[in-house]
């Protein structure tokens, strides 16, 4: 009896809820990470240009990092309130596309200046950059520039990266020395494990630590010293650029088959990839717009802008091999 | 078990209606949850996506909670050894500090270690503007995670223990004191056998706080090498979305939760002991009197160094975050969860008490108490997980459910330590007062407001105020089903870590320690006064 009861009450708190949404401004559920919901992300903006001609207002929901975003929409199935999801890579989507949870975007995307072409009929690339660490010059003026340089040095040498579960730069991580050192790859992360600080659940929690000198290095972008030197003025971050080359991450947002709001949706995809947002990208999510928006790229993304060596990265192989990749790595820390 | 006369007891059908529909209720709820776990983990594919070295992580966990519960005892031993014998101003505060031990959230601890020990933390700081150089202490791994255990768990088995040397006999001290035993022959003769009986019951219960510790690990495990069974299950689930293996680890961590619930209750239970300590008198020679301040010190030190850090840290900066909308809701959201789930608890450990107190039969008492015990071994992630499973497979949105999820779950895992509580005293009126009860032909509701409330409103204070601090300490549970529109303290503190806002960080934590010290030293005051105005 008592269960009933509590199952009678959940129940009528779930149906109170659906007329009372219906009879309000149409509302656009965004599921993304929470540095770009962030005051100082991109958000905001996106928040402000797509509302100002939607008709409609847009929520942010947040985990601590894309992956966790995917997560959730996975555990709560058809009853998920996500709409659209922001922030995605192209080392998930195969993943993603295969849970069955995300609508074609319909949209013509043209005009797009990526490293690779875009054939992608559910997802939307919103921006790009180079996985790549970053250190403080003043307090190391010869970073590593491999991984093997970088196991090489002493164990008080700390590093902060992302879990690979939960993050896209810790999946990007993975994949970056899969990629590179192949069935080297375990040996690789059996030599970073006492050089590992801790493993983050997202990206804005490891550079905070970094930032407050917990760690020596970081596992961010190429583009992150930009944000340095354009907000703070501070030229002090550098990028440490590896000779095995560089993984590009582009980052994706896709429409979710259960929304109610279908055309919102692909209206908020669009936009995402309008001039008006990729101006807002660069000096908001510190990442490279997916059009070229000319002199709007501020010259700080240009130190020191695409790496020389850049290792390409297939879907297939990823979504094929991730899973796997993340057990060897995680089993060698343990 | 106690026997008594059933002539003795009045009788109370309805109330053993009441208690058997609730250990009824409460053992299908918990089927339900199992069956929702396996259902959606039938429905997976059959392999499981991530590989998990089932035999390593029970080796590691129990390698954890194993040296979590030798240094918790020794620790816990040497400070009540030092507390007994020290008379000095503030006394009670220290004894009042260590007892609240029990109900400060693991995320606190974790937080506040890292203010004082991180590589920029404060002795960090003090070290390297004295000496030139950093410091580095390891506080993420397996160091750090023991610290935040040997602080909650080594301050709980003192105030436990100091009360096992307070209960010593005086005349006993006395013919002590009079053959002149020197300190160490003192602890050997006297305090040695008082204490060895509690140790086993005292560890079996450590032991199995530091084997299914979630927040600890989560925030100080620095990755895969440190983990427990409940992180994984947490990650298996949230991270990796493999219910198949979550349900292994799951059925793993119950089986083993249970063998150690089972082997503690062959031990001489430990009794709850949360009043106030008398003040010695007798007092050791010089040279031990020094070793017990030392220790004291030290003790005093390494459990309020990260509190005060947290209050310190989190009130300087608190203006922003005051301002933010989010941490009301916050405040509020915690503040109702919490009275509902205390509310709750109480409630429904009355209603099985009262039950159990009722009858002599030694079948229907165990058939009232089991159910609720049987929450000491199904860790809160496993609750969280199965109740959200079964919320999605009855189609409800979990947005909508969570709030009353959220203070079922609260309640059920506060509910062995309520009933644990109520239980006893409830038991010992039935037993002394049960035939002047029947004698005057009191009805029940009366039997409970003239007799029973009067004499147990202290325990029920304490059941309330532990219920209160467990559900405002909570993150297992919240974090299957915090949204951005419900959110208590626990998860704002896990997210803003998350999102390296330390500042408000800081101040989330620093308003929940004061919340939950303020709720544990007022509740049991607040309780015994109703009761006293009464009477």
């Amino acid at each position: 009896m008592l269960l009933s009861v509590r199952f009678a009450l959940a129940a009528s708190l779930a149906l109170a809820a659906l007329p009372a949404a219906a009879e309000e401004v149409p509302i656009l559920r965004v599921h993304t990470y929470d540095s770009f919901a962030a005051e100082w992300g991109p958000g905001p903006a996106i928040k402000a240009g797509f509302e100002a001609t939607c008709g409609c207002v847009v929520e942010y929901e947040t985990s601590d990092d894309a992956i966790s975003t995917l997560r959730r929409v996975q555990l709560e199935g058809d009853t998920t309130r996500a709409d659209v999801i922001v922030g995605l890579d192209t080392a998930i989507a195969g993943e993603a596309r295969a849970t069955g949870l995300f609508a074609p975007h319909g949209l013509t995307l043209e005009g797009l200046a990526l490293p690779q072409a875009w054939t992608d009929t559910e997802f939307v690339p919103f921006d790009y950059g180079y996985f790549a660490y970053v250190y403080n010059k003043e307090t190391l003026p010869n970073p590593p520039r491999s991984f093997e340089e970088l196991i090489a040095l002493p164990d008080d040498f700390k590093i902060v990266i992302q879990d690979p579960r939960s993050s896209t730069p810790g999946l990007g991580h993975v994949i970056w020395v899969a990629e590179a050192y192949g069935d080297r790859a375990p040996e690789i992360w059996a030599g970073l494990k006492p050089h590992l600080l801790t493993m983050t659940r997202g990206w804005s929690e490891a550079y905070g630590l970094f930032l407050d000198g917990e760690a020596d290095m970081v596992l961010s972008y190429t583009t992150s010293p930009a944000y340095h030197v354009i907000a703070d003025n501070d030229t002090r971050f550098a990028a440490a650029l590896f000779d095995e080359g560089h993984v590009v991450q582009v980052e994706v947002a896709g429409m979710l088959k259960s929304s109610g709001q279908q055309q919102l949706g692909r209206d908020f995809l669009a936009y995402l990839v309008s001039p008006e947002a990729q101006k807002v990208i660069p000096t908001t999510n510190w990442m490279f717009p997916v059009i070229d928006i000319g002199a709007d790229l501020p010259a700080a993304f240009n130190d020191p802008g695409q790496p020389p060596k850049v290792i390409p990265v297939d879907e297939a192989v990823v979504t094929a091999n991730g899973r796997a990749w993340i057990a060897a790595a995680l089993a060698a820390l343990q | 078990m106690p026997r008594f006369n059933s002539l003795t007891l009045p009788d109370r059908p309805i109330r053993i209606l009441i208690g058997v529909a609730i250990a009824i209720g409460i053992a299908a709820l918990v089927v339900l949850l199992f069956l929702a776990i396996a259902g959606a983990a039938a429905q997976q594919d059959a392999t499981p996506h991530s590989t998990i070295d089932l035999p390593h992580l029970l080796v590691m966990t129990s390698t954890q909670a194993g040296l979590t519960t030798i240094l918790s005892l020794t620790v816990g031993t040497a400070l009540a050894w030092a507390l007994n014998r020290l008379r000095f101003p503030g006394r009670d505060l220290v004894v009042g500090l260590f007892g609240s031990a029990i109900v400060t959230p693991g995320i606190l601890v974790a937080f506040g270690l890292l203010a004082v020990w991180g590589r920029s933390g404060w002795v960090n700081g003090l070290w390297r503007s004295l000496f030139g150089t950093p410091l580095d202490i390891p506080i993420f791994g397996l160091g750090g995670i023991l610290a935040a255990h040997l602080i909650l768990d080594g301050a709980f088995a003192a105030r436990v223990l100091l009360a096992r040397l307070d209960a010593i006999p005086t005349a006993r001290l006395k013919t002590g004191q009079s053959l002149g035993l020197t300190a160490l022959q003192r602890f050997a003769i006297i305090d040695w056998p008082t204490l060895r009986g509690t140790l086993p019951g005292l560890g079996a219960i450590i032991f199995l706080l530091a084997f299914t510790s979630f927040p600890v690990v989560l925030l100080l495990g620095g990755g895969p090498a440190n983990q427990t069974l409940e992180v994984a299950i947490y990650q298996a689930a949230k991270l990796d979305f493999d219910l198949t293996t979550a349900v292994t680890l799951a059925l793993t961590q119950v089986a083993v939760c249970a063998l150690i619930v089972i082997a503690a209750a062959a031990f001489a239970p430990v009794p709850p002991s949360l009043g106030s300590s008398r003040s010695p008198t007798w007092q050791d020679a010089a040279g031990p009197r020094t070793v017990q301040w030392i220790v004291l010190a030290a003790g005093i030190l390494g459990f309020a160094l990260p509190m005060l850090t947290i209050i310190v840290d989190g009130l300087s900066g608190i203006g922003p975050v005051l301002a933010r909308p989010s941490f009301w809701n916050g405040v509020l959201t915690s503040l109702m969860i919490a009275s509902a789930a205390a509310t709750l608890t109480l409630l429904l450990a009355f209603g099985l008490c009262l039950a159990r107190a009722s009858t002599d039969r030694a079948g229907l008492r165990l058939t009232v108490a089991a159910p609720s015990y049987a929450y000491l071994a199904v860790p809160g992630i496993v609750l969280a997980l199965g109740f959200f499973l079964l919320v999605r497979t009855m189609g409800i949105l979990p947005a909508a459910a969570a709030p009353v999820v959220v203070v079922v779950a609260n309640a059920l895992l506060a509910l062995p330590f309520a009933v644990a509580t109520i239980g006893p005293p409830l038991d010992a009126i039935a037993r002394s007062r049960g035939k002047l009860i029947r004698s005057l032909d009191l009805s029940g509701v009366r039997q409970f407001l003239a007799v029973e409330w009067p004499l147990v409103a202290p325990e029920a204070g304490l059941v309330v105020a532990l219920a209160f601090c467990f559900s405002l300490g909570d993150l297992g549970v919240i974090a299957f089903f915090g949204t951005q529109d419900f959110a208590t303290l626990p998860l704002l503190l896990s997210r803003a870590l998350g999102a390296y806002r330390t500042n408000d960080a800081a101040a989330i934590a620093a308003i929940m320690l004061v919340l939950t010290v303020a709720t544990f030293v007022l509740l049991p005051k607040l309780f015994a006064r109703s009761a006293h105005a009464r009477a």
